[in-house]
């Protein structure tokens, strides 16, 4: 054991990522032995499709979490998002490339809300997160009229989003997530607004003492998170086609338990972008095999709740190891 | 007075690297007020601390009503009769006063807590001890000295014996101090035995009967209070061996420019109308008791905390600082007294808090230039002497001088010419400190000017090119470092301001 923390690659890699990447295997052979149907393409380009909206909104709250914070709208934010901006398309006729932006913004402006009232009046960000939620899943019904929205088929005229998903069998989704846990993973660990917000999650006061505007750094993980989350609810309707009001917080506990069980520290200042990438494809995995072992939805709730639970609780003993 | 109640012999008490307790005695007499004093560090609340069993003692004995004892905790002692009322009270402001005094062993009937028993018992208590407060009151709309009052009450309630007052009347008024008295004199009256812990010389020599001198955590002497002067106690308090001889003269050019000059600074209750000039290559100490707002005021000038009033002008223009970020930018570096708290973040490298403060000369394009960051941290370990395996250490694995020469090497790599050292040597050992002496020696050569705060008078007399003395938020006193005796700082800090 001691010999493999010591292997250089696995210290550059991280002990923890390389246990997580042993866990995202092992488990994928275990449905494999346990449920035949489970071996093949279709099954991994479907856990995929859960694994990109999630992906997002996790590397979003990645962030927020990093700065010692917590954002529990994101969620249904991703649906409010979906909503407003499908909304627009279906029943004003906007064309899908402004949609796409409405979304965006839509994450954008709830994260600079959020954001806001946490740095600058200083709000917990538990309460904070918590009203949002709700102001979310309010706007989202009030605008569509509490109907549910569904965006255009593949195969229509405005269908040209869904190839960001996927174009045949090519998993674009992949790439595209790929690609920004890279980006974010630089804005992190090698840029000032990086540095800035990892260090004010683990010592926020001394920071400030340093002559650093540390508001303006806090809020800014909330607004990168809002965007990510914006992301999310074009990869979500880019896989599902359909949302309805009034739901979403299911996917919190789910992008929370990726980002955590990836190495991020609830307490802040500590954070991985690949244990979070790592992190959430183990729970979209999960959620698949769980639903092909004929298991219903009901079960996956239960499983990321001890998920997170767990993944909390050996941060929690780990720190305590360290002092 | 009459017989002895409390005795404490030989106690003995060391934590790492600090013989804090080296033998001391103290006795109580019943019917007595004993006055405990010393410096700030000479070991006044450890003695204190050792006697309620919040700190287990070395060795030696502790002596109650003829039985030799061993207290645990606070609540043994309490059960016994000795008790502490401390200087920041422990209330909780959204009970009653009632409620608050009977807290942890309220009166029950049935598994319903009985307010009205409660209340009776409480208006007994204060009837006895001649206070006009209401029971049924929320603790939180009393004022300071009533809540004072309430704590007396309660330590009363646990059948005291021995009651031990940590600085009671810091927070108080005037008409407060009288009417503490009066309760004072009651029970002294009612032949309990009672500890005075004050910094206040006047009050001394009012209240109290005997006064015991602490230094440095050894045992001075016992004088009675009557017998005395305020200049026999301060030369106990003040009267060690300098180990360092203090500073012959200052070091400044006498025609060294002014950096930064402070006027009519304003800051809440514990900086009151403060006004300093620092001139170039300047080590200015603040010296004064604990809690005599130097590190508020610090704070204040740094944009730590706001300020009410007041102007600051650096080089000899006026600036306005509202923020840290605003005192930064101005040139001015502040070095907490809690590094852990305020001057570090643990979880990250030296480079990393090396260019905590000036991050941005450290950017190229998008991203931060690391081997550059690497470069300078490297540049203020060697400069510094910073025991360090690397730079990519983390800082938590650094003792407290090192994690402090981080610290140092965060303004200079920020190339601030105004240095805040706000208890430069708190909780390091004795070789580190020599080091951070010449080390801030150096800089004023350079032509750095320091502010040093420092409640330790052998590091005020060594360091200091000039002193500044304050005390209960007001300047007292400023003198250079040629007239700069023990003595002459230790009245200007006590002294008492009408």
């Amino acid at each position: 054991m001691e010999k493999i923390k010591q292997n250089p690659l696995v210290k550059k890699v991280g002990f923890n990522r390389v246990v997580l990447c042993c866990v995202l295997i092992l488990m994928y052979v275990l449905f494999c032995i346990a449920s035949p149907n489970f071996v093949g393409l279709p099954r991994i380009l479907s856990a995929l499709n859960y694994a990109y909206f999630l992906g997002f909104l996790s590397l979003g709250v990645t962030f927020v979490i990093a700065t010692g914070g917590i954002d529990f709208s994101i969620g249904p934010v991703m649906f409010c998002s979906a909503l407003v901006s499908g909304y627009c398309l279906t029943s004003y006729g906007m064309p899908v490339g402004v949609s796409l932006i409405i979304s965006i913004a839509v994450g954008l402006l709830f994260g600079i809300f959020n954001g806001y009232l946490v740095a600058y009046w200083s709000v917990p960000p538990f309460i904070v997160s918590m009203a949002s939620m709700n102001i979310a899943k309010g706007v989202a019904s009030v605008f569509t009229k509490t109907q549910s929205v569904s965006w255009p088929q593949g195969a229509s005229d405005q269908g040209w989003f869904r190839k960001l998903v996927k174009i045949g069998n090519i998993p674009v989704g992949l790439f595209i997530f790929i690609a920004v846990a890279i980006i974010c993973a630089m804005i992190l660990n090698k840029t000032k607004a990086g540095r800035y917000i990892l260090s004010l999650g683990s010592n926020k006061e001394a920071v400030r003492l340093s002559g650093v505007d540390v508001k303006k750094w806090e809020m800014l993980a909330y607004v990168i998170c809002g965007i990510l989350v914006g992301i999310a609810a074009i990869f979500f309707v880019g896989a599902y086609t359909t949302v309805q009001p009034g739901y979403g917080d299911q996917y919190n506990n789910e992008a929370i338990a990726g980002c955590v069980m990836g190495g991020t520290s609830m307490a802040g200042g500590l954070a991985s972008i690949a244990g979070t990438v790592i992190g959430v494809f183990i729970i979209a995995l999960l959620q698949e095999g769980i639903l092909a072992l004929g298991f219903t939805k009901d079960y996956q709730l239960i499983i990321t709740g001890i998920i997170v639970i767990v993944a909390v609780y050996a941060d929690v003993v780990a720190r305590r190891r360290k002092n | 007075m009459g017989e002895v109640i409390l005795t404490m012999k030989d106690i003995d008490k060391s934590f790492p690297g600090v013989h804090a307790l080296d033998h001391v005695s103290f006795e109580v007499q019943k019917g007595e007020v004993h006055a405990l004093m010393g410096e700030n560090g000479a070991g006044k609340s450890t003695l204190m601390k050792v006697l309620t069993g919040i700190y287990t003692k070395d060795s030696g004995s502790i002596i109650f009503e003829g039985k030799e004892v061993e207290f645990h905790n606070a609540r043994e002692a309490q059960d016994a009769g000795v008790v502490i009322v401390h200087q920041e009270l422990n209330m909780l402001g959204h009970l009653t006063v009632a409620q608050n005094i009977f807290i942890g062993r309220e009166f029950k009937k049935g598994i319903k807590i009985d307010d009205k028993k409660m209340n009776e018992e409480a208006k007994k208590l204060f009837d006895k001890l001649n206070i006009d407060i209401d029971p049924t009151e929320t603790m939180s709309n009393l004022t300071v000295g009533k809540q004072q009052m309430c704590e007396i009450a309660k330590a009363i309630s646990h059948d005291a014996k021995v009651i031990v007052f940590d600085e009671p009347s810091a927070a108080l008024t005037e008409a407060e101090i009288q009417e503490l008295f009066k309760i004072i004199n009651d029970l002294r009256k009612q032949n309990l035995g009672i500890v005075y812990i004050s910094h206040r010389m006047d009050e001394i020599k009012v209240i109290t009967d005997r006064v015991t001198v602490m230094r440095d955590g050894t045992y001075v002497g016992t004088l009675i209070t009557k017998d005395c002067t305020k200049d026999d106690i301060i030369n106990m308090m003040v009267g060690r061996v300098i180990y360092e001889d203090p500073k012959s003269k200052s070091m400044v050019a006498p025609d060294a420019p002014v950096v930064l000059k402070v006027e009519h600074l304003n800051a809440g209750k514990m900086v009151q109308d403060v006004s300093f000039e620092l001139r170039k290559g300047e080590i200015l100490g603040f010296s004064g008791l604990m809690g005599a707002g130097r590190t508020e005021t610090a704070r204040a000038i740094f944009g730590a905390d706001p300020k009410q009033s007041g102007k600051i002008y650096v080089n000899g223009k006026e600036v306005t600082i509202n923020s840290p970020e605003d005192a930064v930018k101005c040139g001015i570096g502040y070095l907490s007294e809690d590094r852990k708290r305020y001057g570090i973040v643990v979880q990250k490298t030296v480079a990393e808090n090396s260019t905590m403060a000036f991050l941005e000369n450290f950017v190229k394009g998008l991203f931060i230039d690391k081997k550059a960051e690497k470069d300078i941290a490297q540049k203020y370990v060697d400069s510094l002497a910073t025991k360090t395996p690397s730079v990519d250490q983390l800082v938590v694995n650094l003792s407290g001088g090192n994690q402090q020469k981080v610290v140092i090497a965060k303004w200079l790599v920020r190339d601030c010419d105004i240095l805040i050292f706000d208890e430069p040597t708190r909780g390091i050992d004795v070789g580190a400190k020599n080091e951070i002496y010449k080390l801030m020696n150096k800089l004023a050569e350079e032509g750095k000017s320091i502010i040093m705060i420092s409640s330790e008078m052998t590091e005020i007399l060594r360091m200091s090119d000039r002193i500044v003395v304050m005390c209960e938020g007001k300047k007292t006193g400023e003198i250079g470092i040629e007239e700069a005796k023990q003595e002459t700082i230790m009245n200007m800090a006590t002294r008492e301001i009408k």
